[in-house]
């Protein structure tokens, strides 16, 4: 009889304490620091040196480059660069890799949509994917 | 509603009764949509979550919405399930559980029937559910509906002696059945003061009438998937859950009535205060022991059931209604 009361009491008690739950889709759950997200591009910094494409375990990385529009300048800078969400697995390696920064992890992570289509990312979304990017990479 | 009762019948005191019935099944709907609203909240806070928000303001709207799911879905019925009883069962589970309700008197003025004999009306009527339950899981076809709707059956048998003998002394006490006399017998002091060991009993068998946790076997999920209406779906279903509810109500205010003084204020003092308010207080705060309780209890092993009911609870009721006997006997200097 008293385990009764006593297990009672407990719940009661409960009924009033906070919540420990996070209302996740209204108000955003903020990710650790090292959190591996989708990845922010930066077009200006990418040297086409083609070792993120070639580090990737899924091969979901496509990128074309072309010559520099300044003829003085030597080397090429990044035409097309698309992403396969459908098959990247957020590994970092690319990140890892990328000698100039170009490609970095963010902390945003949400990627539901309706048709497969819309998971190909190009070059203008992940440039524009710059919100939460991560400190360090 | 009493003048009408006494009249001849004609039209439009049949139209009356029909409307009075309407009415009260309304708000016995109302009740039920927010009973199951708060329930959930109340155990989602005592489980440290929010509980339902998303439909509507608060999420006021959940019950309504799954409601209106079960309502469109499907009506299905097994191939081999016998289809007229099948049919029957929730019309039986349902049926008593509102015509229960017809002997509640809510206020002095405020109640339908005035009957000499209230009590074995809403218990007489109360049992006949048993046969819906049975009836359902019979029908369905179904090992794990038939398991569950015996369980229900001897369950809801055994307990109802208890139930019946907590409510003795209270007669005797009173020296009537009828459920308004009860309430004025509770002037001076409530029933629960006196007869407090009926009142533990009468909660306790309450509980596995009500098929309501720790007493909640015949819908085990863990072992008998969902019990008696396994196989129902839809509309069906949505009236077994209907019965159960309707049921929490007609034993909340049972309960309020008998032990806990009905519209009767706590002290004279406060008489200012509508007697349907303190009806509606007393009623809440049982039903809200009944979600403190779910949130709290584990349920009760199978083997255990049966023999705390014949062994526990009849001899504690026998014994309240000796005691009770001795004591009433005494105060009128036969002993």
């Amino acid at each position: 009889m008293l385990g009764f009361a006593k297990g009672l009491g407990y719940t009661l008690k409960k009924l009033s304490e906070k919540k420990v739950t996070h209302s996740y889709p209204d108000v955003p759950y903020p990710m650790p620091p090292r959190f591996r997200g989708i990845q922010h591009f930066s077009p200006e910094k990418c040297i086409v040196c083609n070792q993120c494409a070639r580090i990737c375990p899924t091969q979901c990385i496509q990128l074309t480059g072309k010559p520099h529009p300044d003829p003085e300048k030597k080397g090429k800078i990044i035409d097309t660069y698309d992403i396969n969400f459908e098959i990247c697995i957020l590994c970092d390696l690319c990140t890892e890799v990328c000698p100039t920064e170009a490609i970095v992890m963010t902390n945003n992570f949400e990627l539901a949509a309706y048709s497969r289509d819309e998971l190909y990312k190009d070059l203008k979304w992940l440039d524009d994917n710059n919100t939460n990017v991560r400190e360090e990479n | 509603m009493e003048q009408l009762l006494q009249q001849s019948t004609s039209l439009s005191t049949v139209m009356m009764f029909a409307a009075g019935a309407v009415v009260l099944l309304l708000i016995v709907l109302g009740f039920v949509t927010y009973a199951i609203y708060f329930e959930r909240k109340v155990i989602g806070w005592m489980q440290l979550r929010v509980g339902p928000n998303r439909v509507g303001p608060l999420g006021l709207l959940q019950t309504v919405a799954d409601v209106a799911k079960l309502l469109l879905k499907e009506d299905t019925r097994p191939k081999h399930a016998d289809k007229a009883l099948f049919a029957l069962a929730p019309v039986l589970a349902y049926a008593p559980a509102f015509a229960v309700l017809a002997v509640i008197p809510f206020t002095d003025t405020l109640h339908f029937a005035d009957l000499g004999v209230g009590i074995l009306y809403y218990i007489a009527l109360s049992g006949i559910t048993v046969l819906g339950v049975i009836t359902a899981g019979w029908a369905s076809n179904n090992k794990y509906s038939l398991i569950g709707g015996l369980r229900s059956a001897a369950q809801m048998i055994s307990y109802e002696v208890p139930l019946v003998m907590s409510v003795v002394g209270i007669i005797l006490m009173t020296g009537s059945l009828n459920l308004k006399e009860i309430v004025y017998a509770q002037q001076d002091v409530w029933n629960i003061v006196p007869q407090f060991l009926g009142f533990i009993v009468f909660i306790i068998a309450a509980q596995a009438e009500l098929n309501r946790t720790p007493f909640d076997l015949p819908e085990a999920e863990s072992e008998l998937v969902a019990g008696y209406h396994v196989e129902y779906s839809g509309f069906r279903f949505a009236m077994f859950m209907l019965a159960e509810y309707v049921y929490m109500f007609g034993m909340g205010a049972l309960v309020t009535i008998l032990f806990l003084g009905g519209w009767l204020p706590i002290h004279p003092a406060l008489d200012f205060i509508p007697p349907v308010v303190w009806f509606i207080l007393k009623f809440s705060l049982y039903v809200f022991f009944q979600f403190w309780l779910r949130a709290t209890m584990p349920r009760l092993r199978a083997d255990q059931l049966m023999s705390f009911a014949w062994k526990g609870l009849l001899p504690l009721a026998l014994v309240n209604i000796m005691l009770t006997a001795i004591f009433i006997s005494y105060q009128s200097g036969m002993m």
